[in-house]
């Protein structure tokens, strides 16, 4: 038994507390885990760090958006009304960097809601229509009185047998097997 | 209440602060009253200049104080207490900067040049004949002007004496009534402290150019006052959690909400700057441009000044830097890195109140067109930091002091314990 099966998702196991749960994500932290993830009810303050997340890299497709966002915005007013239709308004240069500045800016922040909005989208992997977790009875109890830890197949160091065993170390309550 | 047993030794240094406040403040107005008798106006705009700073820092910090209280802001009471500490110095700093300024009259004209009918203006018009400010008389007018810049020392040392008792109150007593009424006050005191500092803003900043006029300008003043109180405060409470009573208490997280407020307020003074900028510059009417002309290039030539010079050093210095470094969550975290970003917020407000205050149209005769205008480069400068220093130290003697008194922590804060755990 002790090989890998491909149709196992991951082991799941489930703590009554919010300590034990705490404690339990921090010895999968040191264990090495890379693949797996943490369930809770409501959010507990320092779970992030005690599962060793680090920080979203969201806000880098932000600013890419931004940059992008900017750089198009002044684009587009040079071509219109500098180099296509040249035209004066208002007394003011073809093209200079103050008159179109809303225009700059609304285009920065748009490109910049577009980098976050489709960024999470991204680095979520959504849109997704089903989840095998969704399949254990268990599941349903993590948005009401439930912690959850849920080891996956996918982690390099996953054997069956083993992360049974090291959830069971971990002093979980009930250890299940999810097919995927 | 006499000194607490457990007062922490920083303190004790409030009495070398006030020495040097003293002594600098002197030389400042020695040089000021001598100015009187060349009729000097830059030695008295030192004053006016090293004042407002401090009046600016304070009153965002008066602000700060009332939003934390208003929104119950979790992480706030541990810093909160260090600006309450700060705030007895808003109505000093006031009354020895603004106030004798305004109710001396030699000095008064020689700052506020409306106030002295005979001034001479670049046409050749005197101020008592100038319809402009005929029209405007309902407003500037010398007594109504006064009576205003009396009412800014009794309101605003009026406000910080009730934000501050209360508190401290709070540490002997430990009721939680004080943090109802504190939160009611300063439910009451936002909005009329939002009026004051742009009535302040006018008075003290835009009449000093009466014929100009902008309704941003209380804005401004106001996302200035935030930015440089932010500033002020990331870099005390560094120096604070460095061998100070903030060691061990203050932890990340404060630090981070301090960086993403002086990000916030980096960006809402831009754009308040800028949309001053631009609706001048768009509708392009010469009674409003002339001012932004005067901080732009030689009237006679048309060649760039040294105004320009500083105008982009706002850009960029003021803007642009501290906004793409404060962009970055390390630079909000990592203790260095954020006062490194402060001492530049610090150093380009103090460049944006030059800016606004400096510039002006001197009347001469000699000069093709009727006037010069002030440079930025001269020994007023000097001057002008020599009194940001003194009233700092003014402001840092008080600070001390009063934590030498006071609890330093605010002790029975119903939320000390969630300000002290605050987590990201």
């Amino acid at each position: 038994m002790n090989e890998r099966n491909d149709r196992i998702f991951g082991v799941a196991c489930t703590f009554r507390r919010p300590s034990d749960v705490y404690r339990a994500a921090e010895k999968v932290r040191d264990a090495g885990w890379k693949r797996w993830d943490v369930h809770t009810p409501f959010p507990i303050h320092g779970l992030d760090h005690a599962m060793g997340l680090p920080r979203s890299p969201v806000p880098r497709l932000t600013l890419l958006g931004g940059v992008t966002g900017f750089i198009t915005g002044c684009l587009l007013t040079w071509f219109m009304n500098s180099y296509d239709y040249p035209l004066i308004v208002g007394g003011k240069p073809f093209w200079s960097v103050i008159y179109p500045f809303p225009v700059l800016y609304e285009c920065t922040i748009l490109f910049a809601a577009f980098g976050t909005f489709f960024g999470q989208f991204i680095f979520n992997r959504l849109p997704r229509h089903h989840h095998p977790l969704f399949d254990l009875p268990q599941f349903a109890r993590v948005s009401d009185d439930t912690f959850m830890v849920v080891l996956e197949a996918r982690d390099p160091q996953f054997r069956l047998d083993d992360a049974r065993g090291f959830l069971q170390s971990l002093g979980g309550q009930e250890i299940t097997v999810i097919r995927d | 209440m006499t000194s607490l047993p457990s007062a922490h030794p920083v303190t004790a240094q409030w009495k070398k602060f006030l020495v040097v406040a003293v002594a600098a403040l002197a030389v400042s107005w020695g040089f000021a009253f001598q100015g009187l008798s060349g009729h000097e106006h830059r030695p008295a705009l030192s004053v006016l200049v090293g004042g407002l700073f401090w009046v600016s820092a304070l009153i965002g910090m008066l602000m700060l104080t009332m939003i934390t209280r208003v929104f119950d802001a979790g992480w706030a009471p541990i810093i909160r207490r260090s600006w309450e500490l700060a705030l007895p110095g808003l109505p000093v700093v006031l009354a020895l900067s603004v106030l004798p300024l305004a109710l001396l009259p030699d000095f008064r004209h020689l700052l506020w040049e409306w106030t002295d009918a005979h001034h001479v203006l670049p046409g050749g018009h005197e101020v008592g004949h100038d319809p402009i400010l005929q029209s405007k008389s309902w407003f500037l007018n010398q007594p109504f002007f006064l009576a205003r810049i009396v009412l800014y020392v009794v309101f605003f040392g009026g406000l910080a004496w009730l934000l501050r008792r209360g508190s401290i109150a709070q540490d002997s007593d430990r009721s939680a009534g004080h943090t109802h009424r504190l939160h009611a006050i300063s439910a009451a005191g936002i909005p009329m402290s939002a009026i004051m500092l742009t009535m302040l803003a006018f008075d003290c900043l835009m009449a000093l150019s009466y014929h100009w006029f902008s309704t941003m300008y209380g804005v401004w003043f106001f996302a200035l006052s935030i930015r440089i109180s932010l500033a002020v405060t990331v870099l005390v409470t560094h120096l604070l959690t460095r061998g100070g009573w903030l060691e061990g208490i203050m932890n990340q997280a404060h630090r981070h909400v301090l960086g993403c407020l002086c990000l916030a307020f980096t960006v809402f003074w831009a754009y308040i700057s800028f949309s001053q900028y631009f609706l001048i510059y768009t509708a392009n009417i010469p009674e409003e441009t002339f001012w932004y002309n005067l901080r732009e290039f030689d009237p006679l030539t048309g060649a760039k000044s040294q105004w320009w010079g500083v105008s982009m050093y706002l850009i960029f210095g003021f803007f642009v830097l501290p906004f793409l470094t404060l962009l970055f969550y390390r630079t909000k975290i990592v203790a260095g890195r954020l006062a490194a970003v402060a001492g530049l917020i610090l150093a380009g407000g103090l460049a944006d109140l030059w800016f606004n205050a400096v510039p002006r149209q001197i009347t001469d005769k000699a000069a093709p067109e009727g006037f010069t205008v002030t440079p930025f480069l001269s020994s007023g400068l000097a001057l002008d930091l020599l009194a940001v220093v003194g009233f700092g130290c003014l402001v840092a003697a008080i600070f001390l002091r009063g934590a030498s008194r006071h609890e330093t922590v605010p002790v029975h804060d119903p939320r000390i314990l969630e300000s002290i755990n605050y987590h990201e």
